[in-house]
């Protein structure tokens, strides 16, 4: 117990005294979560928050157009500009980036959908036997309305769709309305001019989280980055902690220490104890940073759910894999320059892998199967697991386990490595 | 004086991966209690593989290694226990200080309390480092830093010390503290096995000296008596008689 308490406290006098390794493992994370939270700010928010700016020519004089226009304007997804002018000077409004959609309804919108509409019904009507009232569009040909949509150039498919989805359940719920109308007027003539009443939905969609639990925290950039970048901040330690073994064997410490009573067990103990403690920290200044520090700068406020305890866990297990990983690369590599090269390299990938940059699931498949095997991976869903579902230990227990199994495969291959290079 | 062996090596081999001839070539010699043993040698020629060996550092190819009876295969915790080695790089923590380096050397060996801080003190003292005891040893010049470097391997009473160039470097001042302290540290009891390439120091300190070439040791003796049997002035004389005057890498 003397050895181990000696080397956790020489292990953390020479962390205090490395001004600049400081700097790395705490001001670094520390900017990236701040910076990386700002930056994904935008892309994170869904586009309820965002009020993209559109421009509608609205030439239809009917309920149409009376509806496309209050539709979008009521969806709060669009900032809504009505514009007189011509479809060529919308599309060019656009084309430089003044509104991100154009929309332009035609003058004739709402009296071809109600001709088309009644056509619709009147064959129905036929088809079914019953005396269909209006008939005077059985020879004309009547084509579906068209409603030309321009987006800006840099707008993204995945906008697009979203957008034109908005429109069309607008357009849909419109003309299942005017049916209705229709088939209304066709069998009670008496009631036909009454005033149309609005459908309601018939099928309305519950949201919750998987695990079904009643809070739902939505991830947005801060819930992403926070945890994403402490890992990042978590796996980095690797470059400190593998140069300072490199830097005790090129010394002659290390020479020193393996002359000394007390097992190699021992002294990586105290190694990995006093690096785990400043994961620990690491972890606990860019939790407090997104709960105290990301609101100051007009950002989401980190929720952390209330499983104090499970946080802590994961936060053990992440800085256990992160530490191991450290010892393996300071055991492998001869120079600094080598473990710091790869260190810092193998912990970017591995971060890539694991979803840091971007969730997993946008992916490519291959590389989603690869991601499987990215510690960060693991730890970045068994946080957002207990940051956004309320997730307990049953709930990331497998994640944990990887982690901490990680954490000792690391460390055998590095206390096999090490005997066979002292042999 | 005692006669007992304090360490005896039997036709000791080191192979190394892929070199053509034995860094150690089947060498034997028995050191006893209360000697100051200096093992000398062109660059090369064996001497730190040789030390390596005894202090654990490596594993022999061939041939028995016993110190005070034991084996390192079997009793490694009780050797680490009686030997210490003070190595030819500043083997400390250049961003710690004096009293920490040593303090966590000393729980390494099981020393705590008043008991390390006395003999912290105490060494501190008599190599006349205590005003320095609480600055960084990055501050200090070559010469303290060769000081503090013994105290680290002196500083739990080891029955036997191995050291590897413990002056080079240093100015005659620090280098006659070293040698004289290390004559007092040997009159209480304490074997010290020595390498150097300072023939004199080692003539004067040396009580036994053997000389190694080729993973060989071709001489064995005190030094005033291998001057004698090989007809030198000196201990350089007989060094590079044996040795050549070819130069080595």
């Amino acid at each position: 117990m003397l050895r181990l308490s000696a080397t956790i406290r020489k292990e953390m006098l020479l962390l205090i005294r490395d001004k600049s390794g400081l700097a790395v493992m705490f001001l670094m994370p520390m900017a990236l979560v701040i910076l990386m939270a700002l930056i994904q700010d935008a892309p994170f928010r869904d586009y309820q928050e965002l009020k993209i700016p559109l421009l509608l020519i609205n030439k239809d004089d009917g309920a149409l157009g009376e509806k496309i226009e209050s539709g979008l304007a009521g969806s709060n997804i669009f900032e809504v500009t009505r514009f007189t002018g011509t479809e060529q000077e919308a599309r060019k409004k656009v084309t430089q980036g003044v509104y991100e959609i154009g929309i332009v309804i035609p003058a004739d919108a709402t009296k071809n959908l109600d001709r088309r509409v009644q056509n619709f019904v009147d064959e129905t009507m036929l088809d079914l036997g019953l005396p269909a009232n209006d008939t005077t569009s059985q020879d004309t040909l009547i084509t579906e309305t068209s409603l030309p949509v321009f987006f800006a150039p840099d707008i993204k498919k995945s906008f697009k769709n979203s957008v034109l989805s908005s429109i069309r359940h607008v357009a849909s719920r419109l003309e299942t309305q005017t049916m209705l109308e229709a088939f209304k007027r066709e069998l009670n003539e008496g009631t036909a001019d009454s005033s149309p009443e609005e459908i309601g939905e018939f099928i309305r969609f519950e949201e919750s989280t998987a695990s079904g639990t009643a809070s739902v925290y939505e991830l947005n950039s801060v819930q992403h980055n926070v945890p994403a970048w402490t890992l990042f901040g978590m796996f980095f330690i690797v470059i400190s902690l593998a140069g300072s073994m490199i830097k005790e064997r090129t010394d002659g410490s290390y020479l020193r220490i393996r002359t000394m009573p007390g097992s190699y067990a021992t002294v990586m103990s105290g190694k990995v104890l006093a690096y785990l403690a400043v994961c620990l920290s690491q972890c606990a200044l860019m939790i407090l940073a997104g709960i105290y520090i990301m609101p100051l700068l007009g950002l989401p406020q980190l929720q952390i759910g209330s499983n104090l305890i499970t946080i802590l866990l994961v936060a053990l297990s992440c800085g256990l894999a992160a530490t191991g990983f450290g010892v393996l690369v300071g055991t492998v590599f001869n120079t600094h320059q080598q473990s710091s090269t790869f260190g810092s390299v193998s912990v970017v990938i591995l971060a890539a892998l694991g979803g840091i940059w971007v969730p997993v699931y946008v992916m490519p498949e291959i590389i989603r199967i690869f991601a499987e095997f990215s510690p960060l991976y693991w730890g970045l869903n068994a946080f957002q697991s207990v940051f956004l579902g309320h997730g307990n230990i049953v709930d990331i227990w497998k994640h944990l386990i990887k982690l901490l199994l990680f954490f000792l495969f690391t460390l055998s291959i590095a206390s096999f490595i090490n005997k066979h290079k002292n042999n | 004086m005692g006669t007992a062996a304090a360490l005896e090596v039997r036709d000791l081999v080191k192979n190394y991966k892929g070199a053509a001839v034995p860094a150690v070539n089947k060498i034997s010699f028995s050191i006893t209690n209360g000697e100051i043993w200096g093992l000398l040698g062109p660059n090369g020629a064996g001497k730190t593989t040789t030390i390596s060996i005894l202090c654990g550092l490596l594993k022999q190819t061939a041939g028995d290694v016993r110190i005070k009876g034991y084996t390192h295969q079997k009793n490694s915790k009780q050797i680490k226990e009686l030997i210490s080695i003070v190595p030819q790089d500043i083997a400390l923590y250049p961003a710690l200080t004096a009293v920490e380096n040593l303090q966590y050397i000393g729980n390494m060996y099981g020393l705590k309390g008043s008991e390390l801080n006395k003999r912290i003190h105490t060494y501190l003292e008599i190599f006349g480092l205590k005003e320095v005891a609480g600055k960084r040893i990055e501050t200090y010049s070559g010469g303290m830093k060769r000081r503090i470097n013994l105290i680290a391997g002196i500083l739990h009473d080891p029955q036997i010390v191995f050291l590897d160039e413990p002056t080079v470097g240093v100015d005659v001042q620090s280098r006659n503290m070293i040698t004289t302290f290390l004559q007092d540290l040997n009159k209480k009891g304490t074997t010290i096995v020595y390498t150097s390439h300072l023939m004199e120091e080692a003539q004067h300190l040396c009580t036994h000296i053997a000389i190694i070439d080729h993973g060989v040791i071709i001489a064995s003796g005190s030094p005033d008596e291998l001057i004698r049997m090989h007809s030198c002035r000196n201990l350089e004389d007989l060094f590079l008689k044996l040795t050549g005057r070819k130069l080595r890498d």
